[in-house]
């Protein structure tokens, strides 16, 4: 199993709430991709491919600021929706890894929720892990 | 007191380490803005503007899934040392904050830190108090 195969693994056994896994190229292109079997993709895959896109140029843009700046090196990108989170982050020089998460606001709270938190420390430390094996 | 830079004066006073505040127009341009005092700009105003123009490019772009997965309700773009954060506000205006992502220290966790976590709930909560201003 290549190491792109294991993230995409990891990470859905990691959370159930992520409803779908995609590594892409910096074109945009998916390359491997894996969705919860019970989950149904609430945004048709046509507007994910555009959001994709997208996001591979940002992070194009994002990596050559962080080369001009001190803002240090990009570590992810969150889009939060009522609904869905998505996040994005760079595997490697040549790769992205695009994540589709549930944010269904949690039933039992009594203020206003604005949705669940991802857990980005787990989320970059598995990252991190099946990169050491590079 | 206008309720945009009631709005900046209330998160600069929330969390001390929002760095830069500002409220921009459709187009990116900066209408008020909050610098904390005795902070230098890591980041020059020219390459914020830009930042702040993808954001808005992909909050427009975003609209189109409003239908299958909600609002949008905020991006964070996370670098080693900054995150990012934009709010889409009303008639296409736009929140962004820069905070200190500087890794949390501590005794007792040994792992790798990743940086300190935004209070994005209490952050939309602001913005919705303020939304709620006439």
């Amino acid at each position: 199993m290549g190491r792109y195969e294991k993230v995409l693994n990891m990470l859905m056994d990691y959370d159930e709430s992520i409803r779908l896994a995609v590594i892409s190229n910096t074109s945009g292109d998916i390359l491997w991709n894996s969705k919860r079997s019970d989950a149904k993709l609430q945004v048709p895959i046509t507007e994910t491919k555009k959001a994709l896109k997208r996001e591979s140029d940002d992070w194009v843009d994002r990596c050559k600021a962080a080369d001009r700046t001190a803002l240090g090196a990009p570590l992810y990108h969150i889009t939060s929706f009522e609904k869905t989170k998505r996040v994005t982050l760079p595997i490697d020089a040549f790769h992205l890894l695009f994540l589709s998460v549930d944010n269904t606001p949690m039933k039992n709270t009594k203020k206003k929720s604005y949705g669940r938190m991802v857990e980005m420390g787990k989320i970059l430390s598995i990252v991190d892990f099946v990169n050491t094996f590079e | 007191m206008d309720k945009y830079e009631k709005l900046l004066d209330m998160i600069m006073d929330f969390d001390d380490s929002v760095r830069f505040a500002a409220v921009t127009d459709e187009n990116g341009e900066m209408l008020w803005n909050s610098q904390r005092t005795g902070l230098k700009n890591i980041v020059p105003v020219t390459e914020t503007k830009q930042t702040i123009l993808r954001a808005l490019h992909a909050w427009k772009e975003n609209a189109g899934v409003k239908k299958n997965i909600g609002s949008g309700l905020y991006s964070i773009a996370s670098y080693e040392k900054i995150k990012r954060i934009t709010v889409p506000l009303d008639d296409g205006k736009l929140l962004f904050c820069s905070v200190n992502n500087d890794p949390v220290k501590s005794s007792i966790n040994k792992r790798k830190s990743y940086g300190h976590m935004a209070d994005m709930g209490k952050i939309l909560s602001i913005v919705d108090f303020i939304k709620s201003q006439k």
